[in-house]
């Protein structure tokens, strides 16, 4: 047996110590684990989404891409579709566009009305972009088109959120 | 534009541009018909949902025109005309009613608006991608219905 005695005081205020400090550390781990969450997240930022568009099936004419990704709105949580316009330009470069129109977000077609061929055209108010997604001036839309980041992994294209330029 | 807080703070900007208002209307039924009238307006919300995000900036949704179901659609005409009356007012040129129930196609003309019906399809026995195509493809012809009602009037 060990010399030290430890008394009834001793022998209570090491428990109490102890279990103090198991509830103090209960209380605290989750709130650290909230103060640090936002830079553990970080890392996911500006998440890339597949599509099932092969890059190597690319051409100079603009393709439509559908990709779809979760979207958390306060408790409900949905699938939403988004769209692109994706082609490669005469550098051989890839070009993704968004297709919502810069005046008020109507859906823009590629090459849709006959007497603009090869614009991007928007069925409400009639404003034109072209291929490169700058807006034709005299149109109703004062910007051009969002771009989307994108990146190719193992052939297939992934996108990521559209951008908005500055431009004409 | 939905008919969210955000959208109708667009809208009040530019009013001059949104000069179509689609409204679906929706029988509720009970009994034998119930399911029916659910999967009718999960197709028509589907649908709106599509169109809306077509033409954003030129069509305002309105929360859906719901009514009881039980016998024809007679009796629901007087409300509906106060709404078209009140959107006439707010200088709306186009309305447009999309409809599952057939029987308002015996009230088409007493209606100003366009009535589009569209047979409402079980979508609740399909997956996903299915589903998506289905209604990517009814959106699509939706679509030229309400851009050729545009240009008539052009």
């Amino acid at each position: 047996m060990s010399k030290h005695r430890v008394s009834r005081r001793q022998f209570l205020s090491y428990t109490l110590t102890g279990v103090g400090g198991f509830m103090a550390a209960g209380m605290l781990m989750p709130m650290v684990r909230f103060a640090v969450d936002p830079v553990l997240k970080a890392d996911k930022g500006g998440n890339f989404i597949p599509t099932k568009q092969k890059v190597a099936d690319l051409t100079s004419d603009p393709v439509r891409v559908d990709f779809t990704f979760k979207q958390k709105d306060a408790w409900y949580e949905s699938d939403v579709t988004n769209t692109a316009w994706v082609y490669k330009n005469d550098k051989g470069e890839i070009v993704a566009l968004s297709p919502t129109c810069k005046h008020l977000g109507c859906t823009v077609g590629w090459n849709t009305d006959k007497r603009y061929p090869n614009q991007f055209f928007c069925p409400c108010h009639y404003g034109r972009y072209e291929k490169d997604g700058t807006n034709i001036p005299g149109t109703p839309p004062q910007a051009p088109l969002d771009v989307y980041p994108f990146k190719e992994k193992d052939g297939y294209l992934y996108l990521s959120q559209a951008k908005p330029r500055t431009g004409a | 534009m939905k008919w969210t807080p955000q959208d109708i703070e667009m809208y009040a900007k530019s009013k001059e541009y949104v000069d179509t208002v689609v409204i679906s209307l929706f029988p509720v039924s009970f009994g034998q018909e119930m399911k029916q009238s659910a999967s009718m307006s999960e197709f028509l919300t589907l649908l709106t949902n599509q169109l809306e995000r077509l033409f954003t900036g030129r069509i305002l949704t309105l929360p859906p025109f719901t009514y009881l179901k039980n016998g024809n659609n007679e009796q629901w005409l007087p409300l509906l005309k106060q709404w078209e009356k009140k959107l006439q007012e707010e200088e709306v040129k186009h309305i447009v009613y999309l409809t599952s129930d057939s029987d308002w196609k015996m009230n088409e003309a007493e209606l100003e608006g366009t009535l589009i019906w569209m047979p409402s399809l079980p979508l609740e026995t399909m997956d996903d991608s299915q589903k998506f195509t289905l209604v990517q493809s009814q959106v699509k012809q939706l679509q030229q219905l309400v851009t050729q009602k545009w240009q008539e009037n052009e």
